[in-house]
């Protein structure tokens, strides 16, 4: 399987909706901590020698912390810059017209970028200066700036099935969910006692959400009853950074976490793990599925190695 | 869809009968015909819960919580799981509490959203978008207009406060300062002269307490140096005795054992002899080493990453970064901010090497460390012993190759300093009478010590080993490191 290493600490990696064999790794130096960030877009190949090609490699002067494809352009990309832009990468142009834009608004990190996968047109940003901006392609600043968390947001997604529905994830240890029609949110729950770091919805049912927490565990909540969640999986050993939904199997997910493993659940089931992966030898803090190719998972990791394997191989073979 | 929020409110509200039965039946066919029409799936639908209602009402009441932020406060409400409609009524029940509905509002850039700024402060709930704009803008331009006139204002009065220094400066110069001056000299070397005479007698007497001090330190430093002598030497003394008892004992095995033997065989006496004269040398060999077992060894130089290392951990960049380092190998053409709050990202529990770092870091900054030093060492002692072991089974044939020390001659027992641990289970083993000892003196300059407990348990170790030192010096010469370490030691106490 092929493993590819980056010369930076990896943060995001993200599958191209346009093609199955590409994808973008969002990269930090010095763990994201101070210094430049760098994007890739890798290529995977059939070719067993040479499995990854770099499509493209664009340098930041502050660390990238997420990148998101766009869905309406097949070679557009967005970055969420640690110095708070945001960034707007064109691989079809030559390296010295990219970024062709820089969004700066946010007055912290950015965390999380994704693009709205309905609509198509619009994308969010959330940030650690408790806010989440929405945006779109041809505006050079933010049509809305969605300010009620009281720490940082760690991520903002949307709904796959509504498309002016997004929910957010927030250091206060709460979740809301917000209709970009409506002036403020419209439900805020706490799903867990400490910092909530990633919210996924399901992309096969349209109220349910997964989110994960500092303190380790996996809750799979229905947002009309936000009570009690519907399943909690446990079994990182550290915080869980991301959480994913699969595109493919109506009750899979994946997380990857601080204790270096990347996990698979099915939280329809009494014993929820499908599966582990442990081929990290640094924090896992980037995983993906992709939506083209069913069963095909990326992560990326601290040690500047992202690995690209089908569910159910193992990640490092060959 | 520009739907005014209490419009919405009702319709979300009337809506609420039949989610709470879709929730206790559980059936979602009437879900699909409500998203179209509205999105009122993703909306909280339960009906407010008046007993969360009342405990909100107590906690926004309370005295201190009144002193913090209203978002704090809205932000530990919603912690708590309560919906935002219970906290909004709790701060409605609770009247001088500002309840800020913060919303996002239709905001283009910096003006829009100064104004939702102060339409927050100035009216709760949100309204429609019109009215407070309008409100927000005719404020801020009457603001405007007064500014102006305080500029205006202002810039007189710095001109007629200049002035007036410039005149009182000039006065002063001229007519009052003159006057100050010779008085302050009057008073000077008044002043002078009285300090001069009050100086003497002082200085006198402090020198005197000064001299008697250091005179007192210096007996008591001789006083403890010659109790020590004293210890050290009826230490040495009764290791002689105990060592000359066991020769002896020695020589009356071998007496037994020539007698039987003349009596078996009355071979070559020879021969025996020098057997035996053999088995007295790794005896005594043995005992000597045992005796000079005890010295501690100087403590391994502490290992500190260069700093110019590639790679280096979460940690070292951490540190680097709190110092105000940058680490070397970024390329800055737009100078990154620190990000300090990373730690609260990453609630960093681990990774492999980010502990071991941390491990690192924590045992050097002990600073030659209480913890490495005997640690490292136990382990190397361990080492020691075995192979010394295994060279004294093996007849003195094996010079050890392991050994860390070359033993020149087996003899004479190498200066080198042997383990820590060896020391203090050969010490508990065979000498009670040092271990009394080592109390008597431990006592004694533990009274000395004003420092914590601490560092007295962390001496004690050190102490038995300078006590076995001590012992073990009289035999053979005494190599510095174990003068230097007692002085240590005393400095240290």
């Amino acid at each position: 399987m092929p493993v590819f290493k980056t010369p930076f600490n990896g943060y995001s990696v993200k599958f191209s909706p346009f093609y199955e064999d590409r994808l973008a790794v969002a990269t930090s130096q010095n763990f994201g901590i101070l210094g430049n960030g760098r994007l890739h877009v890798l290529s995977l190949s059939p070719n067993p020698s040479q499995p990854f090609t770099e499509i493209a490699a664009y340098d930041t002067a502050d660390g990238i912390y997420d990148v998101s494809w766009s869905e309406s352009h097949d070679s557009l990309l967005v970055a969420a810059v640690a110095d708070g832009s945001v960034k707007l990468y064109d691989t079809a142009l030559p390296p010295t017209s990219n970024p062709i834009r820089s969004l700066r608004e946010h007055t912290r990190e950015v965390h999380s970028a994704d693009y709205n996968p309905l609509r198509r047109d619009s994308f969010l940003t959330s940030s650690w200066d408790d806010t989440v901006k929405l945006w779109t392609l041809d505006r050079p600043s933010s049509i809305r700036t969605f300010k009620e968390h009281s720490y940082c947001v760690y991520s903002a997604v949307w709904n796959p099935r509504h498309a002016d529905v997004f929910a957010s994830a927030s250091g206060d240890c709460t979740l809301r969910v917000w209709d970009v029609r409506e002036p403020s949110s419209t439900m805020v729950f706490p799903p867990h006692e400490f910092e909530v770091l990633t919210c996924d919805w399901n992309k096969y049912d349209d109220c349910i959400i997964a989110t994960a927490s500092v303190d380790k565990s996996i809750k799979v909540w229905d947002v009309r009853s936000f009570r009690v969640p519907i399943a909690v999986m446990n079994g990182h050993g550290y915080a869980v950074r991301k959480v994913r939904f699969s595109p493919h199997v109506r009750n899979l997910l994946v997380s990857c976490s601080y204790d270096m493993t990347v996990c698979v659940w099915d939280f329809m089931v009494e014993d929820a793990l499908v599966s582990r992966y442990d081929h990290h030898t640094e924090f896992a803090v980037g995983v993906d599925m992709s939506v083209l190719v069913e069963g095909l998972m990326a992560s990326t990791g601290w040690d500047e190695l992202v690995y690209v394997w089908q569910h159910g191989t193992d990640p490092r073979a060959l | 869809m520009s739907t005014n929020s209490p419009p919405q409110n009702q319709g979300a509200e009337s809506a609420q009968p039949a989610a709470n039965v879709d929730q206790q039946g559980a059936t979602a066919t009437e879900e699909p015909v409500k998203q179209s029409s509205s999105p009122s799936v993703f909306v909280n639908s339960e009906p407010m819960r008046e007993e969360q209602v009342q405990n909100a009402v107590k906690f926004l009441s309370h005295p201190r919580v009144k002193g913090s932020p209203v978002m704090y406060r809205r932000s530990f409400l919603e912690k708590k799981g309560l919906t935002k409609e219970e906290i909004d009524e709790a701060f409605r029940r609770v009247p001088d509490s500002a309840p800020t509905v913060q919303t996002g509002g239709v905001s283009q850039d910096g003006q829009v959203k100064s104004s939702s700024n102060i339409q927050q402060q100035a009216q709760p709930q949100a309204l429609q978008p019109g009215l407070p704009a309008s409100t927000g803008v005719n404020t801020s331009s009457a603001t405007l207009s007064r500014s102006r006139f305080h500029w205006s204002h202002a810039l007189i009065a710095i001109g007629v406060l200049a002035a007036s220094g410039a005149g009182t400066a000039i006065v002063a110069k001229n007519s009052i300062l003159p006057r100050l001056k010779s008085w302050i000299r009057k008073v000077v070397v008044e002043d002078d002269e009285e300090l001069k005479k009050v100086d003497r007698k002082p200085t006198l007497v402090e020198e005197a307490a000064q001299a008697a001090k250091s005179a007192a330190a210096a007996a008591a430093d001789v006083a403890k140096a010659s109790q020590d002598m004293l210890i050290s030497k009826e230490e040495e003394r009764k290791h002689f005795v105990e060592v000359v008892s066991l020769l002896d004992k020695q020589v009356q095995e071998m007496k037994s054992m020539t007698n039987a033997l003349r009596r078996m065989e009355g071979q070559d006496l020879r021969i025996t002899q020098t057997n035996t004269k053999q088995l007295l040398v790794n005896g005594n060999g043995k005992a000597d080493y045992d005796l000079h077992s005890v010295r501690s060894t100087s403590p391994p130089v502490s290992y500190e990453p260069p700093s110019s290392l590639n790679p280096k951990s979460y940690m070292e960049i951490m540190n680097m970064v709190q110092r105000g380092e940058k680490p070397s190998n970024t390329r800055s053409w737009e100078v990154g901010q620190v990000q300090n709050s990373s730690t609260q990202v990453l609630q960093a529990q681990g990774s492999g090497e980010y502990l071991n770092s941390m491990a690192q870091d924590s045992t050097q900054s002990n600073g030659d460390g209480d913890d490495a030093l005997p640690w490292w060492q136990k382990k190397n002692a361990r080492i020691r012993e075995i192979d010394n072991e295994n060279e004294y089974n093996g007849n003195g044939s094996s010079y050890g190759a392991a050994s860390y020390q070359p033993p020149p001659q087996r003899t004479w027992v190498p200066p080198q300093p042997p383990p820590i641990a060896m020391a203090e289970a050969a010490e508990a083993i065979r000498r009670p009478k040092p271990a009394a000892q080592k109390d008597q003196t431990s006592d004694t300059q533990s009274v000395g010590n004003s420092s914590d407990v601490s560092d007295e348990v962390t001496r004690i170790p050190r102490r038995s080993e300078s006590e076995g030192v001590v012992e073990g010096g009289s035999t053979s010469s005494i190599p510095s490191s174990v003068e230097i370490q007692e002085d240590q030691e005393l400095k240290q106490e």
